[in-house]
């Protein structure tokens, strides 16, 4: 199983090298909630470097795809073809219809968040052929493993660190609120300092970034997957890392727990508000209803 | 090809009236597989008596089998598949894989795929179709100018969402619901968190007030978008509300059959009078979402209201006595001898009266019809037929 970690600047990547990660998730200008934004050039002085360790690099293209984006699309998988970059996660499966054109089906990982919930994913992708799926975030411990036994010619890749995201519109929400309540001169493109309160919930503070291709809201709590390794190390290829809102030195110091560097009593006596997410907790099925048929 | 009007229903009842009224074709919830759990009532023995009821009339049922399945949701999918091709349902609205290529692999069901997957482009609508999809549901996100070069490029038919609630995330995208109620968004469950009401912070400076942030939208409203959504040639035009009410199904459909027949025969009246025919029914507040482009602050929903529709849904015709020019009639909200009433018909007839007579079932004079679903009589000086709608005038 690769770590996979978020990387902030290309002078990072020695430091991360040094910290164990296998691989460097790069993010492009069509990635959603960036953490930088890179041209060609730079992805491709990147890879230089990361190749050169013996390390991989994987491209996030995870926006959703709009008509309008389909010509930089094609542009940037051609870039990526070029360059030999190792793998391409997306959110949106028009990322694969063009990569499929292009013969660059093989290095993409679907990673939409809420689909690969089920057995028969993994089967889909068996017959349409791609590097991999990541599993969905709301899944249990006990539905990854039935999913794996299903899985053989497919990798499977699990975001098991960090905060996780949980909504994503296309509406510039911070920007029409501060409109609405005539607030003016504040930064709000990717600022990462934005919390929400819901009003029963006075101890939950929901991350919310807004970015040029809209909204996005997280969960309270961060994920950590420490104790599930051990169970979930034989059937992932990738583990993701998310670095959203972690200091540098909690984001390496989370490194270190899965590479065993330090323990997760010494992580969580340093590190607080970390919680198992759904993998003991299966979501009700009825009750409510939504606007979408 | 005639444009679709595809209304929602969530009972046999709000189905058949949506189809009366105008719509070219319903969607419906069965007992699986359905989001909108408690609008997914549809026994089999239901929808076969709706689609022969639609059928009859050249019309067309769709079943939703959009959960976003997980293993266990699967038991009894072959069964259902095949009784819904038995039963001659015209289509089945999809998003898993798990449904749609099973459903490929053991019927020749006409397959949908819904906008819980979001697509907002030719080449993902053309992959579809490739794989044997016929029709794809746009996300909401998309502007009519997307809308528009998305048809041109694609082989797909295009279905566009034009009317009601909207999810405020892309729509399958969203766990929010999961996350803060532990209830499913994807299978039915959703809680509408993104309705509720937050305080929004930067770090620790509070810089809401009494928890006034909202994500909601206002609902949609594309009265405006309607003739260049049929002359960029879109399959089907899509009402939100298996949840609504029938008075609003039918006070939506019409005024949407109304506009698209007067279009499309050079007859198009101010766009003020097919507003006006919706809000007898609407409480929401609404805009037309992102059809116009990116939504702003005038699209968002702050200090939700509910809006007061303009007339109230008072009874149901049943029947019609002729000679003695009485409209058998069923309550559905307390109402008095002396309302001024409308009553509304499927062939887009309308008449203005008030009520002088007023007898209870044995015909017994009353004043006042105060028991829901009670029947009653009361004077109509023009022939009423069943199905046709009394709405008290505010």
């Amino acid at each position: 199983m690769q770590f996979v970690a978020r990387l902030k600047t290309a002078s990072e990547i020695e430091t991360l090298h040094q910290l164990g990660v296998d691989v460097f998730s790069v993010d492009t200008k069509l990635a959603i909630h960036k953490l930088m934004e890179n041209q060609s050039s730079d992805i491709e002085a990147i890879a230089k470097i990361a190749n050169s360790l013996g390390r991989k690099v994987y491209l996030n293209i995870n926006k959703m795809i709009h008509e309008e984006d389909l010509g930089s699309l094609q542009v940037l998988l051609e870039d990526a073809k070029r360059i030999g970059i190792d793998s391409i996660v997306i959110n949106d499966m028009t990322v694969y219809v063009i990569a499929k054109q292009l013969g660059l089906e093989s290095k993409i990982i679907y990673q939409p968040g809420t689909m690969n919930t089920d057995s028969y994913s993994v089967e889909y992708f068996q017959n349409h052929p791609i590097k991999g799926i990541t599993l969905s975030r709301e899944i249990t411990l006990n539905e990854i493993r039935k999913i794996a036994g299903k899985a053989h010619d497919l990798e499977l890749s699990l975001i098991g660190h960090g905060y996780l995201d949980m909504f994503y519109s296309k509406r510039k929400l911070l920007t029409n609120y501060f409109k609405h309540k005539n607030i003016i001169g504040r930064e709000i493109t990717n600022k990462h300092s934005y919390r929400l309160n819901e009003e029963i919930r006075a101890d939950d503070f929901y991350p919310i970034i807004e970015d040029e291709f809209g909204t996005h809201v997280f969960r309270s709590r961060k994920l950590i997957t420490f104790q599930e390794l051990e169970t979930l190390e034989p059937v992932l290829s990738d583990f993701f890392l998310e670095r959203l809102f972690l200091e540098d030195e909690e984001y390496y110091d989370s490194i270190r727990l899965y590479k065993g560097v330090i323990t997760e009593e010494e992580f969580l006596g340093k590190y607080s508000g970390y919680e198992s997410g759904f993998y003991y907790l299966p979501t009700e099925l009825i009750k409510g209803d939504s606007n979408v048929d | 090809m005639s444009i679709e009007l595809l209304a929602p229903a969530g009972n046999l009842e709000k189905a058949k009236v949506a189809l009366l009224y105008g719509a070219d074709a319903v969607y419906v919830g069965g007992l699986h597989f359905s989001l909108r759990a408690r609008a997914s009532n549809f026994t089999t023995l239901m929808l076969e008596e709706l689609v022969e009821f639609a059928h009859q009339r050249n019309k067309k049922v769709y079943v939703t089998t959009n959960i976003v399945v997980h293993d266990e949701d699967l038991v009894g999918l072959d069964e259902y598949l095949l009784k819904l091709e038995r039963i001659h349902v015209d289509a089945i609205i999809c998003t898993s894989f798990a449904i749609i290529e099973r459903a490929k692999q053991l019927t020749n069901l006409e397959i949908h795929l819904s906008t819980q997957f979001s697509v907002t482009n030719s080449k993902l609508a053309d992959y579809f179709y490739d794989e044997g999809i016929r029709r794809v549901v746009l996300g909401r996100e998309c502007t009519i100018k997307e809308i528009k070069e998305i048809q041109t490029h694609t082989k797909a038919d295009l279905e566009v969402f034009i009317h009601g609630g909207m999810c405020v995330s892309y729509s399958g995208r969203c766990t929010l619901s999961n996350y803060m109620v532990g209830r499913d968004a994807n299978r039915g469950g959703c809680a509408h968190s993104c309705r509720w009401l937050y305080d929004l912070y930067d770090r620790d400076e509070l810089l809401s007030h009494e928890h006034d942030f909202q994500m909601s939208s206002k609902d949609l409203e594309v009265i405006e978008f309607i003739p260049e959504l049929i002359d960029i040639g879109v399959a089907s035009l899509k009402i939100e509300g298996r949840m609504k009410s029938i008075h609003y199904i039918a006070t939506v459909v019409l005024a949407y059959r109304m506009l698209i027949d007067d279009y499309q025969s050079g007859n198009l009246k101010d766009l003020d009078f097919y507003q006006s025919e919706i809000k007898k029914a609407e409480n929401r507040l609404t805009s037309t979402g992102f059809l116009g482009g990116e939504p702003g602050v005038d699209q968002q929903l702050y200090n939700y209201r509910s809006e007061q529709p303009t007339q109230e849904f008072i009874a149901l015709v049943q029947d019609y006595d002729e000679a003695n020019q009485l409209a058998l009639i069923e309550q559905r909200n307390h109402f008095t001898l002396g309302d001024e009433i409308e009553v509304v018909s499927p062939d887009k007839t309308f008449h203005h009266l008030k009520i002088t007579e007023l007898y209870d079932e044995d015909k017994q004079p009353i004043d006042v019809a105060r028991h829901p679903l009670q029947k009653l009589y009361i004077n109509m000086p023009h022939p009423v037929k069943p199905y046709d709608m009394i709405r008290r005038v505010r």
